[in-house]
């Protein structure tokens, strides 16, 4: 919302030296709403100066052009003068000629519509044709008022009562030396009044702690001339949508422009002037807040069966509407329109249609002054991508109260810029008004929740200077909200009020109190900070990515789509599914990073997945899965050969993370990993004792591979976070230190190629611990080697150390324990000890 | 597979044949069988055209897969025991080695979080993180959003296909306010026990926004609350000042701005003085010496009563705030894209 400082004066008593400004912005900042920026219009126009054009004759060399001498009452310094103190300008604008009064922009001045911008003109004086031509004489288009740029500005008339003179300042003389304060609208959305200037004045009144006193036009209910001259009907079909509706109309209307200054007000307000009675209608939504239309009568009289009929209603199949601005439209079905009998005519509280608009040959005109459903009117803006001045306002509800003095103050106005006279009775088509209610609170309730100690007279203060209805009884405030006032429904309504009023940051900075009871930990981010160090300190790099993939991506990867959760309005087709799982985005980043030049690395990501087959957690909400996902790719070239396959290091990583927290596992080959994970090269992650999946390890499919062009020394896991902070453990399961020394002996067995390492782990593991039972012996197993020979039989080594807590194991026993173990792999495996 | 149409169902047993003897099996994509087919649209019957072409289609799909499951047969790579600790045949220098630590990173956002966290729970803040996906109520129904309004229609917030069982879209929440009424609930025994709830809440947003540099549709927020008796807004902007100032090592200035939010009455925005050039203006505070931060405000009632709490007895405080904002000032960092990128040569800086 633009507010501009004169125009707060001319609608408050408060008055502003330039210097108050920077204050009241800091004001207005901290107690009313955010100031995106101040504008000094006057800059604008710094050195622009009126004249009057003296003499004009035609320049000798050039068919279009003249030469005139200007009187600019000598106020231009460093220029150019013939004897008589006139300065010499050629122009070539149609309507120059002698005895004008026009803008001059002198030499060294900048030409004002291009101020700001990045090539600035800044008009010298230079020959044209022969002859000197000091500055220039101004068109609208120059001066930033309008579009017209097809002759000069003529000051033919009164601006506001004074007549301008050669010399004046330009900006002085229209009231362009107006510095305007750009308040952020997001700031109103709940205060449909501050979209007027009424508003913000009353609400900088307020804020300076002075009374605010709307003008008696606002505050008294207006009566209406009966008139029967014109016929007009409105009828409306949609009255959930539009709870008011009043139209008036008026003949007699002499099209013109609107006087200079209401051009120059509307301008600095980012409004374009069109002509007398579209301004006065932007004029008065400039001081009320409420948007207005102005319709031909006679245009939509020919639309209509008899009369001029207003029928408001959501549009038919297949509606087309032409719209102000040029273009037609299929209004959206739940819009509200505004039609004749024959046609619609108008986008209701958005755009006004171009059938029924006022031109330069209209005579008569309907003003409605109309109240729209804030929540349709955003709506069919969006649907339309039509965005307006009213569009702003109805979007955040205006009262429904202010219409009836609105059209009052409307006609006034008509009357007054465009000789316009009353044709019709006022049409006033209204749903049950709601006033708004009483609210009955102590000055305490206020106190308690703004930590503050305002007496009952300061509160009853504050509120009336915002014109708010207030009484004191038995120490409580009886407070009514004014009728414009579209937010305050009940006690902290009012408590915002006051403490906004009074200044918010004059509050007491007090901490809250609280007992020193310790607060519940959340275990579930203290495991994902343990994992974040422990990756990271294994040289693996976290990532995010979205929680958002493309269809294509989940079916390159071997998902299904279907199976996930899918946006309806995603921003593009990239981000249309919930993630099933994590890994198919962390591959999706291999790519890029291998060819940006790194050649091994890994990475991981803590997040969630979303399943259709998990949509109900128990309590309505689809299931969140909280998941790690993990990622380990290299260059062939950036590895030694006999490394292996990059299955076996995102197992180094897994080992070390889950060892790390403290989780037994074992993997187990299964048949049906889930995608991307390559079945023959993937295994489930089991909780050892329970047998509780943790996760997947393993290398991925070599679609997946080829689709994301992946190397095959790509390989990674992914595990469920829930069954991680399950098993984790928070203790060490110590073991006593042996005092006796430890031996140790390496056993090595031929299997077959198919025996795979788990199996004859595991035996061992069994043998060794009926071994510790029976011996009170410690044993540690530790994997040497596994060599496969051409004819494909398996070597495998391991190395025993063992050591009893009560003596001295002899050489023997050890062997003895050896044997035990040999006996088993080769009962249970046919495993030959070699 | 299974086709209507006589003539593409002779055309599929044909390529079928034609596959077993290729040499280069590839060379079945351009076999004259499909050319004709191809030919054939042309001169389908007009209403039976559309069926025709969607056929062919699932033809050429099918070729595809015979040539990928090819593929996949065609699997060059050893086969692995799965369960054995290191490759066979391996060197033993390189077994069980990870990567440099050096190299290794936490990233930006998730360690700035931490250390919020951290503050807050020195502060006598739980944590309870907020969901990816939610319902419309959670969303807003229980934060006082009335029906119709713009933030629950899909210009500005995720939603999905699918409905909860009231009929409404589940949600991408565009705020970690979407946890507010859980958290009230979960905590409402201390209020009982005369024990303040005091609660933050971390989580991942979603806005219906186009991406740029200063935009990101998914990104980091940080909710608070604060219910107990006697809470007042003062409490509020001294709670966060304190906040800031531990966050931030320094004595810093604080105001606010009304504002609007339908969950807090009264609410506002939230500023700082610029802790990294102490008012004087620089680019972070764009000159101004203020740095707006977060929207906050006093629990509206209704929210309160939402969640099972008498708001003539309870108040309390909320805000929310982004996360990615204070690493991108923290550390000058040019494009909020980069957090979501995966880019190691972004990620790596912060090892």
């Amino acid at each position: 919302m633009k507010v501009g400082i004169k125009a707060i004066e001319g609608n408050s008593s408060l008055r502003f030296n330039k210097t108050d400004i920077d204050n009241l912005v800091e004001k207005i900042g901290s107690q009313l709403g955010a100031v995106d920026e101040v504008i000094d219009w006057g800059e604008r126009y710094e050195g622009v100066v009126i004249v009057r054009v003296i003499s004009c004759v035609k320049h000798e060399n050039a068919d279009n052009l003249n030469v005139c001498l200007v009187d600019d009452g000598g106020i231009a310094k460093n220029v150019e003068r013939n004897p008589e103190g006139y300065v010499q300008v050629v122009c070539g604008a149609p309507n120059v000629r002698e005895g004008i009064l026009v803008a001059w922009i002198p030499p060294g001045v900048s030409v004002p519509n291009t101020f700001g911008s990045e090539d600035v003109f800044v008009i010298g004086a230079k020959e044209l044709r022969g002859v000197m031509s000091n500055g220039m004489l101004a068109s609208p288009s120059e001066l930033y008022l309008s579009d017209d740029h097809s002759g000069l500005l003529e000051f033919d008339e009164d601006i506001n009562g004074t007549t301008p003179k050669p010399g004046d300042y330009f900006a002085k003389a229209i009231g362009m030396d107006e510095i305007i304060i750009d308040i952020e609208n997001k700031m109103f959305t709940h205060r449909p009044d501050c979209f007027g200037i009424l508003g913000v004045a009353r609400e900088i009144s307020g804020i300076m702690g002075k009374a605010f006193e709307s003008p008696s036009w606002y505050l008294e209910t207006p009566s209406f001339e009966k008139i029967q001259k014109l016929p007009l009907s409105v009828s409306v079909e949609t009255p959930g949508l539009v709870p008011r509706f009043m139209a008036v109309v008026m003949d007699n209307v002499q099209m013109a422009d609107s006087p200079l200054w209401m051009q120059a007000q509307l301008r600095r307000i980012g409004i374009r002037s069109i002509n007398n009675v579209v301004d006065v209608t932007n004029y008065v939504m400039y001081i009320t807040g409420q948007p207005l239309h102005a319709y031909d009568y006679d245009k939509v009289a020919k639309l209509s069966s008899k009369g001029a009929e207003i029928i408001v209603r959501h549009p038919r199949a297949n509606e087309k509407l032409q719209l102000l601005n040029g273009k037609t439209i299929v209004p959206r079905t739940d819009a509200v329109v505004i039609a004749s009998s024959n046609e619609s005519i108008g986008l209701g509280g958005v755009m006004g249609g171009g059938t029924t608009e006022v031109d330069k040959n209209t005579t008569r005109i309907i003003i409605e002054v109309a109240s729209f459903d804030m929540y349709n009117i955003r709506k069919t803006s969006m649907h339309h991508g039509l965005f307006t001045d009213a569009v702003t306002r109805f979007s955040k509800g205006q009262s429904v109260h202010q219409n009836d003095r609105v059209l009052s103050y409307a006609i006034a106005q008509m009357m007054i810029f465009a000789n316009g006279t009353l044709a019709s009775s006022v049409v006033d088509v209204k749903n049950d008004l709601k006033p708004n209610p009483k609210i009955i609170l102590t000055p305490e309730f206020v106190n308690e929740r703004l930590g503050i100690d305002l007496g009952i007279d300061a509160m009853e203060k504050l509120l009336g200077n915002v014109e708010f209805i207030v009484s004191k009884d038995k120490g409580q405030l009886h407070v009514t909200a004014p009728f414009w006032r579209t937010d305050i429904a009940m006690k902290e309504d009012v408590v915002e009020e006051i403490g906004r009023l009074h200044g918010f940051d004059k509050l007491p900075l007090t901490l809250p109190e609280k007992s020193i009871l310790p607060t519940i930990p959340n275990s579930m981010l203290n495991i994902k900070s343990t994992i974040r160090d422990s990756l990271c300190r294994f040289g693996a790099n976290e990532i995010l990515s979205y929680s958002f993939v493309h269809g294509a991506l989940m079916q390159q990867v071997g998902q299904d789509p279907t199976k996930a959760f899918s946006l309806s309005n995603a921003l593009s087709p990239n981000l249309q599914y919930y993630r099933l799982t994590l890994t198919p985005s962390l591959l999706e980043k291999i790519h890029s990073n291998a060819k940006a030049g790194y050649d091994e690395f890994a990475i991981f990501e803590l997040g969630k997945g979303h399943s259709l087959e998990n949509s109900d957690d128990g309590s309505g909400v689809p299931e969140e899965f909280e998941k790690l996902a993990f990622v380990y790719s290299a260059q062939t070239k950036a590895v030694s050969k006999n490394s292996g396959e990059a299955y076996f290091k995102a197992s180094y990583f897994l080992q070390a993370l889950l060892t790390n927290l403290r989780i037994n596992y074992a993997l187990e080959a299964v048949k049906n990993t889930e995608a991307p994970f390559d079945p023959k090269r993937s295994a489930t992650i089991l909780e050892k004792k329970t047998g509780q999946v943790i996760g997947t390890i393993g290398e991925y499919t070599l679609k997946t591979l080829k689709g994301l062009k992946l190397s095959k020394l790509t390989a990674g896991f992914e595990l469920d976070l829930q069954v991680l902070l399950k098993h984790a453990q928070q203790n060490v399961n110590y073991e006593v230190l042996s005092k006796y020394p430890k031996i140790s002996q390496d056993i090595s067995l031929k299997v077959t190629g198919a025996t795979t390492y788990q199996m004859i782990a595991s035996v061992i593991d069994e043998t060794v611990a009926s071994i510790n039972q029976d011996t009170k012996t410690q044993t540690t197993v530790q994997p040497l080697d596994i060599f496969m020979n051409e004819e494909g039989d398996k070597h495998t080594t391991f190395r025993l150390i063992f050591s009893s807590l009560q003596r001295t194991l002899t050489t023997e026993e050890v062997s003895g324990f050896l044997d035990r173990i040999d006996e088993q792999l080769t009962k249970k495996l046919g495993a030959i000890r070699i | 597979m299974s086709y209507t149409i006589k003539d593409i169902a002779v055309a599929a047993e044909e390529l079928k044949k034609q596959f077993e003897t290729l040499e280069d099996k590839k060379a079945i994509r351009r076999s004259p069988t499909f050319r004709e087919l191809f030919s054939k649209i042309k001169t389908a019957e007009p209403d039976k055209r559309a069926q025709f072409g969607a056929e062919v289609n699932k033809l050429k799909n099918e070729v595809e897969a015979w040539l990928s499951e090819l593929e996949s047969d065609n699997d060059d790579r050893a086969p692995i025991d799965v369960t054995a600790p290191f490759p066979t045949n391996s060197n033993p220098t390189t077994r069980f080695s990870l990567l440099p630590t050096q190299k290794g990173s936490i990233h930006p956002l998730m360690k700035e979080l931490e250390t919020v966290l951290g503050i807050f729970a020195r502060m006598g803040f739980a944590t309870i993180e907020s969901r990816e996906i939610d319902d419309d109520y959670h969303m807003f129904g229980a934060l006082n959003f009335p029906e119709g309004h713009p933030a629950r229609d899909d210009y500005d917030t995720f939603m999905t296909t699918q409905k909860d069982k009231k009929g409404k879209q589940f949600i991408a929440p565009a705020h970690t306010s979407t946890m507010q009424n859980r958290v009230l609930r979960q905590f409402a025994s201390n209020l009982v026990n005369d024990e303040p709830i005091a609660v933050v809440i971390p989580g991942r947003v979603f806005r219906n926004e186009d991406l740029d540099a200063r935009h990101e549709h998914t990104f980091y927020q940080l909710e608070g609350v604060y219910v107990g008796k006697a809470v007042t807004a003062g409490n509020l902007i001294a709670t966060l000042k304190v906040f800031l100032q531990e966050y931030y090592q320094q004595e810093l200035e604080v105001k606010t701005q009304p504002f609007y939010f339908p969950f807090t009455e009264p609410s506002f925005e939230f500023a700082l003085s610029c802790p990294f050039c102490k008012k004087q203006g620089c680019n972070v505070c764009s000159q101004t010496g203020w740095i707006e931060l977060l929207g906050c405000g006093m629990i509206h009632p209704n929210v309160l009563k939402e969640a099972g709490i008498d708001p003539t007895i309870y108040t309390g405080f909320a805000w929310g705030g982004g996360i990615d904002r204070l690493v991108m000032m923290k550390y000058d960092i040019e494009d909020i894209r980069h957090f979501e990128s995966g880019k190691l040569e972004f990620l790596r800086q912060f090892s």
